[in-house]
């Protein structure tokens, strides 16, 4: 009670400091005068009295300081003092406290930049309410429709019939909720007009999403209601609900539009409500869905509408499984239901489905993370980027413990004195501590700083928005764990430079430093300050190496022989899907299309396609006629795409064998294709296979004639480091349009052949294209070149980012080689002076500064080599085929180190060989 | 040695506390005095280490200060007993009468007492 009491005392003592501490002042002063006075009156003299006054009260400064002690908190008051006097101390030297705090602040800005994204796409979980209780159907996320009653691996999709059967039989779920799987990046595109409006229709994200989506997540409306399960039935009237970003950024947050009537692909919706402004949806996409609509709207909204199909997959769950329910036995459970309404379908089955029954099975995971799609695609670049910026703080580091070490060196005297004088070691250690936490928490806030900058501007060339779009749902304003990850950064990196100072600083022989540093022979303590420069070489030839790899990589990415013409091309895409055309509209859609593009002057033609290159279209099966039923373990699926004649010789492939598609091939004649070389291998590898006939079902009424063998131009088929694999190219003349296979009856693309030496503006094809249909607008529009460039985007950021990083690490290092040397060079005027005094010339003193500083850089490569190679094995996956191990690479950045070597020692040098010994002499 | 200055700050607490409990206000030299005149050399040496018990007194509430003009008309602290100081004064007595009685007996026992 009476401690408690006396702590409260003490803290209250601590703020009146100043006051407490004139009061003893008063009370010695006091003391003294009394005993003086006595000693008088006891026939002292005046002095002798005062005298022996002050000998009877004892050391003044020790009893202060015990008093002290018994006052305040003493830790925070010495905390607080010594981080005054470092502040003071960094205050007077302000050149390296600004170079200090901006080298942190890159490192530390670095780090941290790479960190919000690695926060926001890998350990982020979804705005909902408690994601900790939501679990989701598959190990991996797929993609996103898949028509059989049989998966390969695991039921990761659902159809909507077996979504019901598992939400109405599994009872350990409060709510499961089932939602459209999501494209790679970007949800379904709808044509979202308002009646009444003279606009043309705009593409937006939308996805169909059970009636209890919402509630499962927790999720209530920022403005209306959210969607409910009476909503999501088949009688219900078509309803809505609009996100936060369009409401707000295309509708001005205009109150009407809540209850108004939205037409989506030409079908009228009533928008009930707006999402909460955080919220994107189940999945981290680049660009996340504006629309929410029921799944029941789906087969109301689409022609061709899956809902009712029980074989076709194409639904995700996620579910909020019941408190204290084990989410294993949930999975046992929907592993039994999964067979049962296998079992109900028996007779639908195929034979390869009913083979495969045995295996099918299904697994739930933690879902509160939502479809981590991107957290697959994009992790393996996250984690170098990050590795990337863990090297380059750790240059930082070692850059800055060495100018701490100069500058503990140069405090030497003034260290070698407080020992002297009996200061505690623990104290002398804390004040070169406390400096560089201080200076690292500065370089953590400008890193922040840093860091937002350097956020967005790599989330504008990762995920470049389209105006109008939703854009990636990445913030770059630092949250909560960015900021304590950029405060823990900030906090080790000061103690890890600051702790070797500190403990080179108290290993000071008090009597060698006062007699003068200067003269001593031995140069103690260089050893460390040496090693932080080779080790900062090392991890700069490998950082070097690692942007040399990955930018030549991109450079053979970008400069192969795609095969394609790419002067003079342009590729428009357009999307007929959202101006609500009927299927059987379109042969006369394209034709008019088609006339009115080649019609502008400068256009000499034009081809529609579905996909343009490089992008190599949809995947299908091939059963050869007369051949027997591949195996297993065969491959025999090829890419397709379907064009229109002239397509071949706007792209610039030339057809090897046979011929091309014509005007002559209509509807009413025989289903020919023209396929590539690949094709030919891989399918027909001895024989000729002109002639040759091919279904894409065994047993379809379908067959196509093959007529012709294209070059094997670079489409992507199975990413970019895999080569071209088979296609097919059907005319779109011969398309069926009585068959309800919808998404492939749309064409997505123009392709247009400009004529030489004329330019073809964006507002002509625009203007062709309105006089077409007012309500076709053109999505997007760049040339061909462009368009094969942006496969690239990825890796040309990685490569763009380690390259900076590299260019970084060299100059830091160069920084701390420069620093060494002249330091070094600095201490050694004496010596130098002597020897030239003794008839070394100047080129003798350059070569031997110039000696030292590369007897660095090379135990720096020593140690940099294996290092190098044992680091670019992480990138192997990066470098699409190009072997990790370059002479080249390596030899060019050992050039590039050698020569920022060379530039950063040679000021010193000459320096030190313009030393005249007189002078030198006198300085001792 | 840091247990003998220990021991000596605990006694000094409580000589100063029986001071001021005997003689009333006073300011820190006229403890110093008293003290010095009743215990002979103990507090001889070093007059200062007076202050910290005092400030340390103060804070647990056993002992009060105010300013107040000394005998020759000069500005001091005058340190007052507390109703808490009187208490504690007391316990401290009663135990430390204990104390000393128990190491007293201790003392005069003799070798032939024990057998």
């Amino acid at each position: 009670m009476r401690g408690l009491r006396r702590f409260f005392r003490r803290l209250t003592s601590w703020v009146t400091a100043r006051r407490d501490e004139r009061r003893l002042r008063a009370e010695i002063e006091e003391h003294l005068a009394l005993q003086t006075a006595e000693n008088i009156r006891a026939g002292m003299s005046p002095a002798e009295a005062r005298r022996q006054a002050a000998l009877k009260f004892g050391a003044v400064e020790a009893m202060k300081e015990r008093y002290r002690e018994q006052r305040g908190v003493p830790a925070v008051e010495r905390l607080i003092q010594d981080t005054r006097h470092a502040l003071r101390r960094l205050r007077m030297a302000p050149a390296f406290t600004i170079a200090t705090v901006l080298i942190l602040a890159l490192g530390i800005g670095a780090t941290t930049s790479i960190f919000t994204l690695v926060h926001a796409v890998m350990l982020k979980s979804l705005p909902v309410a408690k994601p900790g209780e939501l679990y989701r159907l598959g190990k991996q996320s797929n993609c996103c429709y898949y028509g059989q009653y049989s998966f390969d691996k695991e039921f990761s999709l659902v159809s909507y019939d077996l979504y019901k059967y598992l939400r109405d039989n599994t009872k350990g779920f409060a709510e499961l909720a089932a939602f459209q799987a999501s494209l790679q990046t970007a949800p379904a595109a709808f044509g979202v007009r308002r009646p009444g409006s003279s606009e043309a229709a705009r593409s937006y994200g939308g996805e169909f999403v059970s009636g209890n989506y919402f509630s499962m997540f927790g999720i209530g409306g920022f403005a209306g209601r959210m969607l409910t399960p009476s909503d999501d039935q088949p009688s219900a009237q078509p309803v809505a609900v609009m996100s936060y970003r369009l409401w707000q950024e295309a509708y001005g947050s205009d109150p009407s539009v809540i209850g108004g009537i939205f037409t989506l692909n030409e079908k009228p919706f009533t928008v009930v409500g707006i999402t909460p402004p955080g919220f994107f949806g189940d999945t981290l996409l680049r660009s996340p869905p504006d629309f929410f609509l029921p799944l029941n709207s789906e087969s109301y909204v689409e022609v061709d509408a899956d809902l009712d199909k029980y074989n076709v997959h194409w639904l995700d769950l996620i579910g909020r499984i019941q408190a204290g329910v084990d989410p294993a036995g949930i999975e046992a459970q929907m592993r039994v239901e999964l067979k049962q309404w296998l079992f109900q379908h028996w007779s639908e089955m195929s034979a390869t489905d009913r083979a495969r029954f045995p295996q099918q099975t299904l697994y739930l995971t933690p879902g509160g993370a939502g479809i981590t799609a991107m957290r697959e695609q994009y992790g393996r670049w996250l984690q170098i980027l990050m590795t990337i910026a863990g090297i380059v703080l750790l240059i930082v580091c070692a850059n800055v413990a060495n100018l701490m070490l100069i500058r503990g060196l140069e405090r030497r005297r003034q260290t070698s004195l407080s020992m002297a004088l009996g200061a505690p070691v623990s104290r002398v250690l804390r004040e070169p501590l406390i400096e560089s936490v201080a200076l690292s928490l500065f370089g953590g806030a400008i890193g922040l700083a840093i860091a937002f900058a350097g956020t967005r501007l790599i989330l504008q060339f990762a995920f470049r928005s389209v105006t109008g779009v939703a854009g990636v749902p990445i913030a770059p304003s630092p949250s909560m764990p960015v900021l304590l990850f950029a405060f823990a950064t900030s906090l080790l990196t000061g103690i890890a430079f600051g702790s070797a100072p500190a403990w080179i600083a108290t290993r000071v022989d008090p009597i060698e430093a006062l007699r003068g540093a200067n003269r001593s022979i031995i140069r103690a303590g260089s050893f460390p300050r040496k090693a932080l420069v080779a080790l900062q070489a090392a991890l700069s030839l490998a950082l070097l190496s690692a942007a040399g790899l990955l930018t030549t990589a991109l450079q053979r990415l970008e400069h192969q022989d795609f095969g394609f013409e790419q002067d003079g091309r342009i590729v428009a895409n357009f999307n007929a899907r959202l101006a609500g055309y009927r299927t059987d509209q379109l042969p006369t859609l394209y034709r008019r299309i088609h006339d009115a593009i080649a019609n502008i002057p400068a256009v000499s033609s034009a081809a529609l396609c579905l996909y343009a290159p490089p992008l190599s279209g949809s995947g299908s099966l091939v059963y050869v006629d007369g051949r027997p039923a591949p195996g297993t373990g065969d491959d025999n699926s090829s890419r397709w795409d379907r064009v229109t004649p002239e397509y071949f010789a706007i792209v610039g492939t030339p057809i090897v064998k046979g011929r091309g598609i014509t005007e002559e091939d209509t509807a009413d004649s025989q289903k020919i294709t023209v396929i590539n070389e690949a094709f030919a291998r891989r399918f027909f590898a001895k024989e000729d296979p002109i002639g040759k006939r091919f279904r894409p079902l065994p047993g379809a009424s379908i067959v196509f004639e093959i007529v012709g063998v294209a070059r094997n131009d670079r489409y992507f088929t199975h990413g970019l480091n895999r080569p071209t694999g088979p296609m097919f190219f059907l005319p779109e003349a011969q398309a069926d349009y009585t068959r309800p296979n919808i998404g492939a009856l749309f064409l997505h693309s123009i392709v247009i052949q400009t004529r030489p030496g004329a330019s073809v503006p964006a507002a002509a094809i625009g203007q062709a294209m309105t006089s077409v249909d007012p309500n076709l607008p053109v999505t997007s529009m760049r040339t061909l070149r462009e368009q094969i460039a942006g496969e690239f985007t990825q890796q040309r950021l990685i490569a763009r980012l380690t390259s900076f990083f590299g260019i970084l690490s060299l100059v830091l290092a160069s920084i701390g080689l420069y620093g060494v040397t002249a330091y070094n060079a600095g201490r050694r005027v004496g010596e130098i002076g002597v020897r030239i005094a003794l008839g070394a010339a100047r080129g003798d003193v350059l070569r031997l500064v110039l000696r030292g500083a590369f007897g660095l850089i090379l135990i720096g490569l020593l140690i940099g080599l294996p290092l190098t190679f044992a680091a670019v094995r992480l990138l192997d996956s990066q470098l699409y085929g190009m072997s990790p191990y370059n002479p080249a690479v390596t030899l060019g950045a050992v050039l590039a180190l050698a020569l920022a070597a060379l530039a950063a020692s040679f000021i010193p040098a000459v320096r030190a060989s313009r030393i005249s010994p007189l002078d030198a002499l006198r300085t001792e | 040695m840091k247990e003998k200055t220990d021991v000596l700050q605990g006694t000094l607490a409580l000589m100063v506390l029986k001071t001021l409990d005997v003689l009333g206000p006073l300011h820190g030299y006229g403890i110093a005095r008293r003290i010095e005149q009743i215990s002979g050399d103990l507090l001889a040496v070093n007059q200062g280490t007076l202050y910290p018990v005092l400030l340390k007194l103060e804070q647990e509430g056993s002992i009060a200060s105010d300013w107040g003009v000394s005998d020759n008309h000069r500005k001091a602290r005058f340190y007052r007993l507390t109703r808490s100081g009187r208490k504690q004064l007391e316990t401290e007595t009663q135990s430390w009468e204990q104390t000393a009685a128990i190491i007293g007996r201790f003392f005069d026992v003799k070798a032939e007492d024990l057998k």
